[in-house]
């Protein structure tokens, strides 16, 4: 087990700068994701971790020990792959068994440590299986037993749950943080679905461009998103932009909301985000909120979407489309084109840099 | 796995047969029954083809054993087939893994072409091209004494290096178009998985890009080696009196000798050899196909 | 060792290219000397096209040109007539056996030409078919065959059959289908498998060789004689412009069948 340090780290192919000067540390036993967008530099930038890149600039150390020239298979780290890459020529044994026989190890040794890997993944049943006769999740257990059972200093994962449908995902994700906190290695992973990165990471490093947006715990960065990218990449956002004084914003249509506490004394342009299940939706007439504690503004009802146990509103305030999630209780649905007051609290407004 | 359910009916041999029986007939006419009457005239007395009553005999095939000359260029042949085949894949499976695993995008496109181009012109004319390029006062020869401060006299034609060097040049492009083909189906990620696992690049050759890639060498080999072992043109080109072969004795029975019954009974020997060859590599083949 | 993908690379790159001399170094050579003036390939170099210019009286190799331009032909509409009815009928069809009947198809491939050559000169001498041109032509169909049936047939498996069905659904016949609907989906794969078969026969030495008669012969069975009686610059001459137009040939095939296989 180790920490990794990414430290300034830049690489090109030809003229696209696929990363751009990337700083960013994984502590020791922790469970980072990678989230971005395709072609945000996340993948690149586990591959370089790996070793099947190299940076044109900046170094990376394992366990303090700079790596960035030693090739991948003499850095000690385990990966899984998308598409699991399992041997098709090696029973599901032998595949784990793989990484030990490289190394040159023989014996008991090794056959201890295969079904003991396996055990971990509940396929110690399936050891002589050939990797044709395994299901998708099965494949993804053996590529995850195969990775772990050389005892790598770090565990890379290359969207590992993406090729999985979505019931599977879900438990491959409880049975992956379950293996990750039994083994207690780094685990790096790259994903592009902000549920996965939410629900099973311990810290999230979001990558718009070859570069690192935001780097935080989960609740953190949904809660505290610094950019526009981070707040609508992660999660839904309603953006609200206008001219911040005296603790207050004034939008374009001359409405003025309060700000937080944290804003109360910025002034000039200042953009701010909302998530919408902290809007409120009130229907018809005016709102009986308190005017500086609250933001406030009016709209039309124009799409209501049902998903069971809420309703997503889109509401056309003065031109500008405003999502609103709402609980469904029973008694408050609003029909559509009906006017409505949208609110929030004040300390719920998100201000974006 | 679970086996899957036709969801659909096809249809069944009768009325795939109106279609089928032109191309089967054809085959039937041009193949099948040159082949028959092939073995059944290796079983004739040697006489003129058309004589009224040929008379049926083992005498051809007793020929073979009992003359070790025959055998003799069997053997030379088989070996010629061998050295062939392991030459082109030396050559040729390190080119399949470049093109494959190494050049990307149209660089890839255009060498590949261009290495399986020559594969579709004439043999005979490329094989003849290599006559120019390996006798003496020839150009390699003339290039050889214009860069080499002594004198060397650099005649390869009508040697046995030259059969060998020109049939290696026929035959291969074969050889990487079918390594290229299995090289290509082998995911990047299994290279990089066994990588990631530890293993050196040698040892991930070794252990998973080799014994993937098995089908595609084979396949090659086999392309490569049964004609070989029946090769006369090349020989006669390039080999001159050296190049007497298994298949230039062949010829020599239909076109200079004319005793058709022994040259059928010779043939067919090299085709029962070239079977039980094929044969023997087939379990290795679906082995690892 | 931090370059080294890149230093392999490069090594592998050098490789390819030695490959390629390899290839085409003989080639180019020939090409050259059927620009030399001196009979015997003699340097130093002295340009000169009367080599082609006397190829236009050699009456003999014009007479099996044509000739093998004609069973070229020939063989490409009936090859590929044949072979796609059977790629239609296999793809279409599911029976016990189809492996079987599929795996008869390849004896043409598999087994060497020599044998085949010498098999068809016996039996088509014996059973008084005898040798000529259309004993050629017979021969060269069989050898083109299953070439036009593997690539078309590996054309038929990119064709999703629910067009057949879709097409059926719509009211047209069997008929209609395949004209409208497969035939023109599986048109380069058609295409592709024509030029093949022109090229195993407008190439083909050894089976012609066996079934040539001194009269009715194939420009390559032509050229091994000239060259049989010794070197003459027309062979080159001739040679390289068979070399240039069968490789012309294929760098269209390859416009239509993609060989290099990137998805």
């Amino acid at each position: 087990m180790a920490r990794v340090d990414v430290k300034n780290v830049s690489l090109s192919f030809g003229a696209y700068r696929a990363l751009n000067d990337v700083s960013i540390s994984f502590a020791d036993g922790g469970f980072y994701a990678l989230l971005g967008p395709s072609g945000s530099g996340k993948t690149t930038l586990l591959r370089m971790i790996a070793g099947f890149e190299y940076p044109d600039e900046g170094s990376i150390l394992i366990g303090g020990e700079a790596v960035e020239s030693v090739p991948v298979d003499k850095r000690r780290i385990g990966m899984v792959f998308q598409n699991y890459a399992i041997f098709p020529n090696m029973s599901v044994a032998e595949n784990v068994a793989f990484g030990l026989r490289v190394r040159g190890e023989k014996g008991a040794g090794v056959e201890k440590a295969v079904s003991d890997a396996l055990d971990l993944v509940q396929l110690g049943h399936l050891a002589k299986r050939r990797p044709h006769q395994l299901s998708g999740g099965q494949r993804q257990r053996v590529a995850l037993a195969r990775a772990i059972v050389t005892k790598p200093r770090v565990l890379l994962l290359d969207e590992p749950l993406s090729a999985l449908d979505k019931g599977l995902r879900k438990d491959m994700q409880i049975e992956l943080k379950r293996i990750q906190r039994e083994v207690g290695v780094t685990t790096i992973f790259v994903t592009h679905d902000q549920d996965e990165a939410l629900s099973i990471s311990d810290r999230i490093g979001i990558l718009k461009d070859g570069a690192i947006v935001q780097e935080g715990a989960p609740e953190e960065i949904y809660d505290r998103p610094r950019s526009e990218f981070a707040a609508t990449f992660l999660g839904e956002a309603n953006i609200i932009e206008g001219t911040a004084e005296g603790g207050r914003l004034t939008l374009e249509n001359g409405v003025s909301i309060p700000l937080p506490q944290e804003a109360a004394r910025s002034s000039g342009h200042l953009r701010c985000a909302i998530r919408p299940e902290r809007v409120h939706v009130v229907p018809g007439g005016l709102a009986s909120v308190n005017l500086s504690q609250a933001g406030t503004l009016t709209g039309i009802v124009r799409h209501k979407l049902f998903s069971g146990s809420l309703s997503t509103y889109s509401i056309d305030c003065d031109g500008r489309q405003f999502q609103a999630i709402v609980p469904r209780t029973g008694e408050d649905d609003i029909r559509m084109g009906s006017p409505v007051e949208v609110t929030w609290k004040k300390e719920d407004l998100i201000i974006l840099a | 796995m679970t086996p899957s359910f036709k969801t659909r009916r096809r249809n069944g041999l009768l009325s795939a047969l109106p279609l089928l029986l032109p191309a089967y007939a054809w085959l039937t006419l041009a193949i099948f029954l040159p082949l028959s009457a092939m073995v059944y005239f290796s079983l004739l007395s040697d006489i003129a083809p058309n004589a009224p009553s040929p008379s049926l005999t083992i005498e051809n095939y007793a020929t073979f054993f009992s003359d070790p000359l025959y055998a003799t260029l069997l053997w030379r042949s088989l070996v010629l087939g061998l050295i062939v085949t392991l030459a082109c894949l030396v050559i040729g499976f390190p080119a399949a893994y470049v093109l494959a695993k190494i050049l990307k995008g149209r660089a890839r496109e255009a060498i590949f072409l261009l290495v399986i181009l020559p594969f579709w012109s004439n043999s005979l004319v490329r094989v003849f091209s290599w006559s120019m390029v390996l006798r003496e006062g020839g150009i390699l020869d003339t290039a050889l004494n214009a860069v080499l401060p002594f004198e060397v006299t650099f005649d390869l034609i009508y040697s046995y290096p030259a059969v060998v060097i020109g049939l290696v040049h026929s035959y291969l492009p074969y050889m990487v178009l079918t390594c290229y083909l299995t090289l290509q189906a082998i995911d990047d990620a299994l290279i990089e998985a066994a990588r990631s696992l530890g293993a050196s690049r040698l040892s991930a050759l070794r252990r998973i890009v080799l014994p993937l890639a098995m089908p595609g060498m084979l396949a090659g080999s086999a392309l490569i080696f049964i004609p070989v072992v029946g090769s006369f043109m090349e020989p006669r080109i390039l080999g001159g009196r050296n190049g007497t072969l298994f298949g230039t004795v062949i010829e020599d029975q239909f076109t200079a000798v004319y005793n058709w019954p022994l040259g059928a009974a010779l043939s067919f020997i090299l085709l029962a050899v070239v079977l039980v060859i094929l044969l023997a590599a087939a379990p290795v083949l679906r082995r690892t196909a | 060792m931090m370059r080294s993908s890149s230093l392999l690379s490069g090594l592998g790159r050098v490789y390819i290219g030695l490959v390629l001399v390899f290839l085409y170094l003989p080639l180019v050579i020939m090409a050259a000397m059927s620009f030399n003036a001196s009979p015997f390939y003699q340097l130093p170099f002295e340009g000169t096209t009367s080599w082609y210019a006397a190829l236009a009286s050699n009456e003999g190799l014009i007479a099996s040109t044509l000739n093998s331009l004609q069973i070229a032909v020939l063989t490409t509409l009936i090859a590929t007539t044949l072979g796609t009815a059977a790629s239609l009928a296999l793809f279409r069809s599911d029976f016990r056996g189809k492996r079987a009947l599929q795996a008869l198809l390849f004896p043409p491939i598999a087994i060497p030409w020599l044998i085949s050559g010498t098999a068809m000169l016996i039996f088509f001498f014996g059973t008084g078919i005898g040798r000529g041109l259309h004993a050629i032509l017979l021969g060269h169909v069989a050898l083109a065959l299953p070439y036009v049936i593997i690539v078309v047939s590996a054309r038929l498996q990119t064709f999703p059959r629910e067009l057949e069905d879709a097409a059926a659904s719509l009211g047209a016949s069997r008929w209609q289908t395949t004209r409208k609907v497969t035939l023109p989906a599986i048109a380069p794969g058609i295409v592709a498998g024509a030029l093949f078969a022109f090229a195993v026969s407008f190439d083909q030495f050894v089976v012609s060789y066996f079934l040539a008669t001194p009269g009715q012969t194939t420009l390559p069975v032509e050229i091994y004689a000239a060259i049989r009686k010794g070197f003459t610059p027309e062979i080159n001459a001739v040679s390289t412009i068979v070399i240039l137009f069968s490789m012309g040939l294929m760098l269209i095939v390859s416009r239509f069948f993609r060989f290099a296989g990137d998805r």
